[in-house]
Protein backbone atom coordinates (compact mmCIF):
# COMPACT_ATOMS: atom_id res chain seq x y z
CA UNK A 1 0.00 0.00 0.00
CA UNK A 2 1.13 3.49 -0.79
CA UNK A 3 1.22 5.28 2.55
CA UNK A 4 0.80 8.65 0.87
CA UNK A 5 -2.76 8.03 -0.05
CA UNK A 6 -5.76 7.28 2.04
CA UNK A 7 -7.53 4.78 -0.21
CA UNK A 8 -7.76 1.10 0.74
CA UNK A 9 -6.75 -1.87 -1.38
CA UNK A 10 -10.21 -2.10 -2.87
CA UNK A 11 -9.86 1.45 -4.26
CA UNK A 12 -7.87 2.71 -7.20
CA UNK A 13 -6.70 5.97 -8.67
CA UNK A 14 -8.66 8.23 -11.03
CA UNK A 15 -7.52 11.44 -12.74
CA UNK A 16 -8.31 14.52 -10.69
CA UNK A 17 -9.68 16.39 -13.69
CA UNK A 18 -11.02 13.74 -16.02
CA UNK A 19 -11.93 14.87 -19.56
CA UNK A 20 -15.52 14.16 -20.60
CA UNK A 21 -16.67 11.45 -23.00
CA UNK A 22 -14.27 8.76 -21.79
CA UNK A 23 -14.71 5.70 -19.58
CA UNK A 24 -12.48 5.50 -16.51
CA UNK A 25 -11.65 2.33 -14.63
CA UNK A 26 -9.43 3.27 -11.68
CA UNK A 27 -5.83 2.05 -11.87
CA UNK A 28 -5.01 -0.66 -9.31
CA UNK A 29 -2.64 1.15 -6.95
CA UNK A 30 -0.36 -1.61 -5.77
CA UNK A 31 0.49 -5.26 -6.32
CA UNK A 32 -0.17 -5.76 -2.61
CA UNK A 33 -2.09 -7.11 -0.81
CA UNK A 34 -1.92 -10.51 -2.54
CA UNK A 35 -3.51 -13.84 -1.64
CA UNK A 36 -1.24 -16.80 -1.03
CA UNK A 37 -0.75 -19.15 -3.97
CA UNK A 38 -3.41 -21.70 -2.97
CA UNK A 39 -6.06 -19.06 -2.27
CA UNK A 40 -5.27 -17.25 -5.53
CA UNK A 41 -6.04 -20.36 -7.61
CA UNK A 42 -9.23 -21.22 -5.73
CA UNK A 43 -10.48 -17.60 -5.84
CA UNK A 44 -9.62 -17.05 -9.50
CA UNK A 45 -7.53 -13.97 -8.70
CA UNK A 46 -4.32 -13.10 -6.87
CA UNK A 47 -5.75 -9.79 -5.70
CA UNK A 48 -8.27 -9.52 -2.83
CA UNK A 49 -9.36 -6.11 -4.16
CA UNK A 50 -10.55 -7.77 -7.39
CA UNK A 51 -12.18 -10.79 -5.71
CA UNK A 52 -15.86 -9.98 -6.31
CA UNK A 53 -17.96 -13.17 -6.16
CA UNK A 54 -21.57 -13.62 -7.33
CA UNK A 55 -24.16 -14.13 -4.54
CA UNK A 56 -21.35 -14.89 -2.13
CA UNK A 57 -20.53 -18.11 -4.03
CA UNK A 58 -16.92 -18.48 -2.94
CA UNK A 59 -14.55 -21.29 -3.87
CA UNK A 60 -12.75 -22.69 -0.89
CA UNK A 61 -10.46 -25.65 -0.55
CA UNK A 62 -6.81 -26.11 -1.36
CA UNK A 63 -6.08 -27.43 -4.85
CA UNK A 64 -2.33 -27.36 -4.29
CA UNK A 65 -2.04 -30.67 -2.42
CA UNK A 66 -0.72 -32.51 -5.51
CA UNK A 67 2.30 -31.83 -7.74
CA UNK A 68 -0.08 -30.84 -10.58
CA UNK A 69 -2.08 -28.56 -8.28
CA UNK A 70 1.13 -26.88 -7.17
CA UNK A 71 2.17 -26.27 -10.79
CA UNK A 72 -1.29 -24.91 -11.66
CA UNK A 73 -1.30 -22.52 -8.71
CA UNK A 74 2.21 -21.15 -9.33
CA UNK A 75 1.54 -20.77 -13.08
CA UNK A 76 -1.71 -18.99 -12.25
CA UNK A 77 -0.03 -16.54 -9.87
CA UNK A 78 2.67 -15.88 -12.48
CA UNK A 79 -0.02 -15.17 -15.09
CA UNK A 80 -1.92 -12.82 -12.76
CA UNK A 81 1.32 -10.91 -12.12
CA UNK A 82 2.03 -10.77 -15.87
CA UNK A 83 -1.37 -9.17 -16.56
CA UNK A 84 -0.73 -6.69 -13.74
CA UNK A 85 2.73 -5.90 -15.16
CA UNK A 86 1.27 -5.38 -18.66
CA UNK A 87 -0.46 -2.29 -17.25
CA UNK A 88 2.11 -1.51 -14.46
CA UNK A 89 5.41 -2.20 -16.21
CA UNK A 90 7.34 0.24 -13.96
CA UNK A 91 6.35 -1.53 -10.73
CA UNK A 92 9.74 -2.90 -9.58
CA UNK A 93 8.28 -4.63 -6.51
CA UNK A 94 5.79 -6.55 -8.66
CA UNK A 95 8.54 -7.55 -11.08
CA UNK A 96 10.70 -8.95 -8.24
CA UNK A 97 7.73 -10.99 -6.98
CA UNK A 98 7.07 -12.15 -10.56
CA UNK A 99 10.64 -13.38 -11.03
CA UNK A 100 10.48 -15.27 -7.73
CA UNK A 101 7.19 -16.96 -8.70
CA UNK A 102 8.59 -17.93 -12.12
CA UNK A 103 11.50 -19.59 -10.38
CA UNK A 104 9.21 -21.50 -7.97
CA UNK A 105 7.01 -22.57 -10.90
CA UNK A 106 10.02 -23.85 -12.78
CA UNK A 107 11.09 -26.00 -9.80
CA UNK A 108 7.53 -27.35 -9.31
CA UNK A 109 7.33 -28.26 -13.02
CA UNK A 110 10.61 -30.16 -12.91
CA UNK A 111 9.26 -32.19 -9.99
CA UNK A 112 5.97 -32.87 -11.81
CA UNK A 113 7.63 -33.86 -15.08
CA UNK A 114 9.87 -36.40 -13.32
CA UNK A 115 6.87 -38.03 -11.65
CA UNK A 116 4.17 -37.89 -14.33
CA UNK A 117 5.61 -36.96 -17.71
CA UNK A 118 5.97 -33.93 -19.97
CA UNK A 119 3.97 -30.70 -19.71
CA UNK A 120 5.50 -29.32 -22.91
CA UNK A 121 7.40 -30.92 -25.77
CA UNK A 122 10.57 -29.30 -24.42
CA UNK A 123 10.33 -31.61 -21.38
CA UNK A 124 10.95 -34.58 -23.71
CA UNK A 125 14.63 -33.63 -23.99
CA UNK A 126 15.20 -35.66 -20.79
CA UNK A 127 12.66 -38.45 -21.51
CA UNK A 128 13.55 -42.09 -22.29
CA UNK A 129 10.78 -42.44 -24.91
CA UNK A 130 8.05 -40.39 -26.58
CA UNK A 131 5.90 -40.09 -23.45
CA UNK A 132 3.96 -37.12 -24.87
CA UNK A 133 1.10 -39.47 -25.77
CA UNK A 134 0.78 -40.94 -22.29
CA UNK A 135 -2.73 -40.73 -20.75
CA UNK A 136 -4.42 -38.91 -19.13
CA UNK A 137 -4.92 -35.85 -21.32
CA UNK A 138 -5.99 -32.69 -19.49
CA UNK A 139 -9.68 -32.91 -20.43
CA UNK A 140 -10.09 -36.58 -19.47
CA UNK A 141 -11.99 -37.34 -16.29
CA UNK A 142 -9.41 -38.30 -13.67
CA UNK A 143 -11.63 -38.91 -10.68
CA UNK A 144 -9.84 -38.23 -7.45
CA UNK A 145 -6.48 -39.53 -8.62
CA UNK A 146 -3.57 -37.43 -9.77
CA UNK A 147 -3.60 -36.57 -13.44
CA UNK B 1 3.95 -19.06 -32.04
CA UNK B 2 2.09 -20.99 -29.42
CA UNK B 3 3.37 -23.85 -27.25
CA UNK B 4 0.83 -26.27 -25.77
CA UNK B 5 1.02 -27.08 -22.07
CA UNK B 6 -0.47 -30.47 -21.28
CA UNK B 7 -2.51 -29.22 -18.33
CA UNK B 8 -5.56 -27.06 -17.65
CA UNK B 9 -5.35 -23.62 -16.04
CA UNK B 10 -7.68 -24.84 -13.25
CA UNK B 11 -8.69 -28.47 -12.57
CA UNK B 12 -11.88 -29.89 -14.12
CA UNK B 13 -13.07 -33.06 -12.36
CA UNK B 14 -16.81 -33.60 -12.84
CA UNK B 15 -17.87 -36.65 -10.80
CA UNK B 16 -21.43 -36.96 -12.17
CA UNK B 17 -22.23 -36.86 -15.90
CA UNK B 18 -25.23 -34.61 -16.59
CA UNK B 19 -26.03 -33.79 -20.24
CA UNK B 20 -28.81 -31.42 -19.16
CA UNK B 21 -26.12 -29.03 -17.83
CA UNK B 22 -23.94 -29.48 -20.92
CA UNK B 23 -26.84 -28.17 -23.06
CA UNK B 24 -26.37 -24.62 -21.77
CA UNK B 25 -22.72 -24.65 -20.64
CA UNK B 26 -21.77 -25.23 -24.31
CA UNK B 27 -22.64 -21.56 -24.86
CA UNK B 28 -19.41 -20.54 -23.10
CA UNK B 29 -17.56 -22.64 -25.69
CA UNK B 30 -19.10 -21.24 -28.86
CA UNK B 31 -21.91 -18.92 -27.80
CA UNK B 32 -22.30 -15.15 -28.33
CA UNK B 33 -20.23 -14.30 -25.23
CA UNK B 34 -18.16 -17.49 -25.05
CA UNK B 35 -14.47 -18.21 -24.85
CA UNK B 36 -13.93 -18.90 -28.57
CA UNK B 37 -15.14 -15.42 -29.48
CA UNK B 38 -13.12 -13.94 -26.62
CA UNK B 39 -9.84 -15.53 -27.69
CA UNK B 40 -10.30 -14.67 -31.38
CA UNK B 41 -11.43 -11.13 -30.56
CA UNK B 42 -8.33 -10.31 -28.49
CA UNK B 43 -5.80 -12.21 -30.55
CA UNK B 44 -7.14 -10.58 -33.74
CA UNK B 45 -7.26 -7.06 -32.31
CA UNK B 46 -3.56 -7.18 -31.37
CA UNK B 47 -2.31 -6.32 -34.83
CA UNK B 48 -3.78 -2.83 -35.00
CA UNK B 49 -2.75 -1.84 -31.47
CA UNK B 50 -0.06 0.88 -31.58
CA UNK B 51 1.15 0.63 -27.96
CA UNK B 52 3.30 -2.18 -26.47
CA UNK B 53 1.24 -2.33 -23.25
CA UNK B 54 -1.86 -3.15 -25.34
CA UNK B 55 -0.06 -5.61 -27.61
CA UNK B 56 1.09 -7.43 -24.45
CA UNK B 57 -2.29 -7.29 -22.71
CA UNK B 58 -4.25 -8.58 -25.72
CA UNK B 59 -1.71 -11.35 -26.31
CA UNK B 60 -1.74 -12.47 -22.68
CA UNK B 61 -5.51 -12.28 -22.13
CA UNK B 62 -6.22 -13.79 -25.59
CA UNK B 63 -3.92 -16.69 -24.77
CA UNK B 64 -5.58 -17.19 -21.39
CA UNK B 65 -8.98 -17.31 -23.14
CA UNK B 66 -7.73 -20.24 -25.24
CA UNK B 67 -7.06 -21.97 -21.92
CA UNK B 68 -10.62 -21.16 -20.81
CA UNK B 69 -11.96 -22.56 -24.09
CA UNK B 70 -10.21 -25.81 -23.20
CA UNK B 71 -11.64 -25.78 -19.66
CA UNK B 72 -15.23 -25.27 -20.87
CA UNK B 73 -14.71 -28.08 -23.41
CA UNK B 74 -13.44 -30.34 -20.59
CA UNK B 75 -16.60 -29.58 -18.56
CA UNK B 76 -18.88 -30.41 -21.52
CA UNK B 77 -16.85 -33.51 -22.38
CA UNK B 78 -17.05 -34.85 -18.82
CA UNK B 79 -20.74 -34.00 -18.40
CA UNK B 80 -21.56 -36.05 -21.52
CA UNK B 81 -19.39 -39.12 -20.89
CA UNK B 82 -20.92 -42.63 -20.94
CA UNK B 83 -24.42 -41.44 -21.86
CA UNK B 84 -27.11 -44.03 -22.67
CA UNK B 85 -29.92 -43.30 -25.15
CA UNK B 86 -32.37 -43.30 -22.23
CA UNK B 87 -30.31 -40.69 -20.37
CA UNK B 88 -30.00 -38.58 -23.52
CA UNK B 89 -33.80 -38.53 -23.88
CA UNK B 90 -34.37 -37.82 -20.20
CA UNK B 91 -31.95 -34.87 -20.29
CA UNK B 92 -33.51 -33.44 -23.46
CA UNK B 93 -30.10 -33.78 -25.14
CA UNK B 94 -31.43 -35.36 -28.39
CA UNK B 95 -31.05 -32.30 -30.62
CA UNK B 96 -27.36 -31.86 -29.80
CA UNK B 97 -26.73 -35.62 -29.79
CA UNK B 98 -28.04 -36.34 -33.28
CA UNK B 99 -25.83 -33.63 -34.77
CA UNK B 100 -22.65 -34.07 -32.69
CA UNK B 101 -22.95 -37.33 -30.64
CA UNK B 102 -20.71 -36.60 -27.61
CA UNK B 103 -18.36 -34.31 -29.56
CA UNK B 104 -17.71 -30.73 -28.44
CA UNK B 105 -19.05 -28.28 -31.05
CA UNK B 106 -18.89 -24.46 -30.77
CA UNK B 107 -22.51 -23.36 -30.57
CA UNK B 108 -24.89 -21.11 -28.62
CA UNK B 109 -27.11 -22.65 -25.92
CA UNK B 110 -29.88 -22.24 -28.52
CA UNK B 111 -28.02 -24.41 -31.05
CA UNK B 112 -26.90 -21.60 -33.40
CA UNK B 113 -23.33 -22.35 -34.56
CA UNK B 114 -20.53 -20.02 -33.41
CA UNK B 115 -20.33 -16.94 -35.59
CA UNK B 116 -17.78 -14.16 -35.96
CA UNK B 117 -20.79 -11.82 -36.08
CA UNK B 118 -20.74 -11.90 -32.24
CA UNK B 119 -17.33 -10.20 -32.06
CA UNK B 120 -15.65 -7.17 -33.57
CA UNK B 121 -12.21 -6.03 -34.64
CA UNK B 122 -12.66 -2.34 -35.42
CA UNK B 123 -9.02 -1.36 -35.76
CA UNK B 124 -9.57 1.64 -33.47
CA UNK B 125 -7.90 1.66 -30.04
CA UNK B 126 -10.70 3.20 -27.96
CA UNK B 127 -13.41 1.29 -29.81
CA UNK B 128 -11.75 -2.10 -29.48
CA UNK B 129 -10.94 -1.65 -25.77
CA UNK B 130 -14.53 -0.51 -25.12
CA UNK B 131 -15.78 -3.62 -26.94
CA UNK B 132 -13.53 -5.79 -24.77
CA UNK B 133 -14.75 -4.25 -21.53
CA UNK B 134 -18.34 -4.92 -22.64
CA UNK B 135 -17.39 -8.46 -23.72
CA UNK B 136 -15.96 -9.26 -20.28
CA UNK B 137 -19.17 -8.04 -18.63
CA UNK B 138 -21.31 -10.12 -21.03
CA UNK B 139 -19.27 -13.22 -20.26
CA UNK B 140 -19.49 -12.47 -16.53
CA UNK B 141 -23.30 -12.20 -16.76
CA UNK B 142 -23.43 -15.50 -18.65
CA UNK B 143 -21.45 -17.24 -15.89
CA UNK B 144 -23.80 -15.62 -13.32
CA UNK B 145 -26.75 -17.15 -15.19
CA UNK B 146 -25.05 -20.56 -15.39
CA UNK B 147 -24.46 -20.42 -11.61
CA UNK B 148 -28.18 -19.69 -11.12
CA UNK B 149 -29.12 -22.81 -13.10
CA UNK B 150 -26.47 -25.38 -12.10
CA UNK B 151 -26.48 -27.17 -8.77
CA UNK B 152 -23.43 -29.37 -9.43
CA UNK B 153 -20.56 -28.27 -7.14
CA UNK B 154 -17.87 -29.73 -9.43
CA UNK B 155 -19.22 -27.69 -12.36
CA UNK B 156 -19.81 -24.56 -10.28
CA UNK B 157 -16.25 -24.45 -8.93
CA UNK B 158 -15.03 -24.16 -12.53
CA UNK B 159 -17.73 -21.61 -13.46
CA UNK B 160 -16.89 -19.44 -10.42
CA UNK B 161 -13.20 -19.46 -11.37
CA UNK B 162 -13.95 -18.50 -14.98
CA UNK B 163 -16.41 -15.80 -13.87
CA UNK B 164 -13.80 -14.22 -11.60
CA UNK B 165 -11.34 -14.11 -14.50
CA UNK B 166 -13.83 -11.89 -16.41
CA UNK B 167 -13.77 -9.41 -13.51
CA UNK B 168 -9.95 -9.31 -13.52
CA UNK B 169 -9.83 -8.91 -17.32
CA UNK B 170 -12.34 -6.04 -17.13
CA UNK B 171 -10.01 -4.25 -14.71
CA UNK B 172 -6.99 -4.81 -16.96
CA UNK B 173 -8.77 -3.65 -20.12
CA UNK B 174 -9.93 -0.58 -18.20
CA UNK B 175 -6.32 0.11 -17.23
CA UNK B 176 -5.34 -0.46 -20.86
CA UNK B 177 -7.84 2.21 -21.89
CA UNK B 178 -6.32 4.56 -19.33
CA UNK B 179 -2.84 3.94 -20.73
CA UNK B 180 -4.15 4.59 -24.26
CA UNK B 181 -5.89 7.84 -23.30
CA UNK B 182 -2.77 9.09 -21.51
CA UNK B 183 -0.98 8.90 -24.86
CA UNK B 184 -3.76 10.80 -26.65
CA UNK B 185 -4.74 14.46 -26.67
CA UNK B 186 -6.91 14.92 -23.57
CA UNK B 187 -8.55 17.97 -25.20
CA UNK B 188 -10.02 15.65 -27.83
CA UNK B 189 -9.51 11.90 -27.52
CA UNK B 190 -11.28 11.41 -30.84
CA UNK B 191 -9.21 13.76 -32.98
CA UNK B 192 -7.46 10.82 -34.66
CA UNK B 193 -7.36 7.01 -34.57
CA UNK B 194 -3.80 6.27 -33.37
CA UNK B 195 -4.03 2.82 -34.92
CA UNK B 196 -4.39 4.34 -38.40
CA UNK B 197 -3.60 8.06 -38.55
Amino acid sequence: MDENNSCGYKNGLLPECAPLAMAYVPMQQSVKPMYNTAQALSSGTLFPGLDLPFMNMVNTGDLTGTPLGEVMALDFVAHELALYLDTHSDDAEAFEIYKNVLSLASTAKEKFVKLYGPLTKQDLSQAKSYTWLKNPWPWDYCGKTEG
Amino acid sequence: MFIYQKKLQYPVKIANPNPALAKFIITQYGGPDGELGASLRYLSQRYSMPYPELKGLLTDIGTEELGHLEMVAAVVHQLTREMTPAEIKKAGFEAYFVDHTAGVFPQFASGTPWTAATMQVKGDVITDLSENMAAEQKARSTYDNILRLSDDPDVNNVMKFLREREVVHYQRFGEGLRIATEKLDSKNFYAVNPAFD
